[in-house]
């Protein structure tokens, strides 16, 4: 497949980083008539990111929404799944949604972990946000055969292998991985990839550098998000696969 | 390892939670038979008067056993709180070893599937008990019981099939189960002196089976388990437990490794 078809797409953490890189590659392979929802917290800088996309790209042929959301609240989801019932067109390919909102959370000893609220509030922003956004997307999209619906989660090296001081990331990660594991398990007429993109040139690594003191080297964001692209529209693996940037 | 590996598992102090019932119980009885004299009990579940029939129960094999009930939702910062404040009543400094077994557990709606958890809610109350209160009790525990010449610690997970293949109309629980045995695996690379161990002690007669059995939405999942329980291959807790404690007694499983009731 060369295109995206005339898509639903749904960017979370789109303001920044590998979710604002992934906004630039598929408007560009969106067909007219398509819709990008592009969620974060920042409203400024998701209106700059529009404003970028419609320099290159037609008003006419893509519709560009900024929905400014924080995705640890309740709210925030409700907030965006309601946008999309909003913002639906019909005659729609594919819709795919991109859970790619993620926090580093603190890199610290285990036995740091004693606060119950702290450990909760990471969980709801890094795992029940995923669930409940893409059980609402697809409540307001519901599968029928004539439409592909995919799922992609924005996975880590860290889902599979365990490191030292790393446990909320890693925790949530494998929770994530199993998640996304069950619904490709559960739909076959969704395709679900989990996609490890690699150490990019983000903020997030930069908290690492901070906090861990050690510096990755790094690929730009845009790299990682045109391989992801290719494994979407290449759409040559197995629902539920765990896929890393290095391996494809 | 322990001097005394394979005769018992020392003066110990055990905590375990969800002990009101099912395996939790199970496991307080058959490591109250392992360990040696001037050893204790933190018993944390939901229930107290449950709680206090098993610490009879306890107490019947052994008069002197120090037992103490905390009733507890341990998804509660104050419950965690009561609990270390038990262990550490229940602590003395000849004990040489603390046992905490991370029982407590809930099914969660496996009668829907993954597209209808929208309700972020109840997403968050599953993985508060399930993963965080998991987490944060294990993490007050080795603060309360740092790491000291003379005294081994170990971590227990009760894991699942499910931390390793998904079953549909399951995500709460697999997901829940997955997070902790990553979360176990990362304790055991940074810790190598904690013995941490992922154990799955495979389908067994309990609530939460009884839950599956009837609740389940998926059709082969839901016949699975009405399978194996009509050509009777679901374990009691006893067997199960057995072969935890061989497991413990042994201790030469490597740590964070997840092993499984018919692996041992």
């Amino acid at each position: 497949m060369l295109t995206l078809g005339r898509g639903f797409c749904i960017i979370t953490g789109a303001s920044k980083g590998f979710g604002r890189s992934l906004a630039h590659e598929v408007s560009h392979l969106l067909e007219p008539g398509s819709v990008l929802l592009l969620v974060a917290r920042s409203g400024s800088l998701l209106e700059e990111l529009k404003e970028e996309i419609y320099s290159f790209t037609d008003k006419q042929q893509l519709a560009v929404h900024c929905v400014t959301a924080d995705l640890s609240t309740r709210e925030g989801v409700t907030e965006t799944v309601r946008l999309a019932k909003q913002e639906a067109v019909n005659e729609l390919d594919h819709v795919l949604l991109i859970n790619n909102a993620g926090s580093l959370g603190n890199i610290s000893s285990f036995g740091s972990f004693t606060d119950i609220e702290k450990v909760n509030s990471y969980l709801t922003f890094n795992v029940s946000s995923a669930l409940a956004l893409t059980a609402g997307l697809l409540q307001v999209f519901p599968c029928r055969a004539d439409l592909r619906w995919s799922v992609v989660n924005i996975s880590s090296i860290f889902a599979l292998k365990a490191l030292p001081s790393w446990v909320l990331y890693c925790t949530a990660k494998a929770a994530r991985m199993m998640m996304f594991s069950v619904l490709a398990e559960e739909e076959p007429n969704i395709k679900v990839l989990s996609y490890s993109p690699g150490p990019m040139d983000t903020e997030m690594q930069e908290d690492i550098q901070r906090q861990s003191g050690i510096a990755y080297s790094l690929f730009p964001c845009h790299v990682s998000a045109a391989k992801l692209m290719k494994l979407i529209l290449d759409n040559d693996f197995p629902s539920g696969k765990h896929l890393d940037f290095f391996e494809v | 390892m322990s001097i005394a590996a394979g005769t018992d598992l020392g003066r110990a102090l055990c905590i375990i939670t969800g002990a009101s019932r099912g395996f939790g119980q199970a496991a307080a009885r058959h490591l109250s038979q392992r360990v040696s004299p001037g050893s204790a009990f933190v018993l944390a579940a939901r229930s107290g008067n449950d709680l206090r029939s098993v610490r009879t129960e306890l107490q019947q094999e052994d008069a002197g056993l120090l037992v103490e009930c905390v009733e507890a939702d341990l998804a509660h910062a104050e419950a965690q709180a009561r609990v270390i404040a038990a262990a550490k009543r229940c602590f003395s400094a000849d004990m040489d070893h603390v046992i905490l077994v991370n029982n407590a557990a809930s099914l969660g709606d496996v009668s829907r599937y993954t597209r209808d958890f929208t309700n972020m809610a109840e997403v968050d109350s599953y993985l508060s008990l399930n993963v965080s209160s998991c987490l944060c009790l294990t993490a007050s525990t080795l603060e309360a019981f740092p790491q000291r010449p003379g005294l081994r610690r170990t971590v227990v997970n009760v894991s699942s099939l499910c931390a390793l293949q998904p079953f549909p109309s399951w995500v709460l629980y697999c997901t829940g189960k997955a997070a902790r045995d990553m979360m176990f695996r990362v304790l055991a690379e940074e810790e190598p002196d904690v013995r941490v161990l992922n154990y799955s002690p495979g389908p067994m007669d309990t609530d939460i089976y009884v839950s599956a059995k009837s609740r389940t939405a998926d059709p082969n999942v839901r016949r699975s388990f009405t399978a194996m329980w009509d050509q009777g291959q679901v374990l009691t807790c006893d067997e199960s437990c057995t072969k935890l404690m061989k497991l413990l007694l042994d201790d030469s499983y490597v740590s964070g490794a997840h092993v499984d009731v018919y692996d041992v």
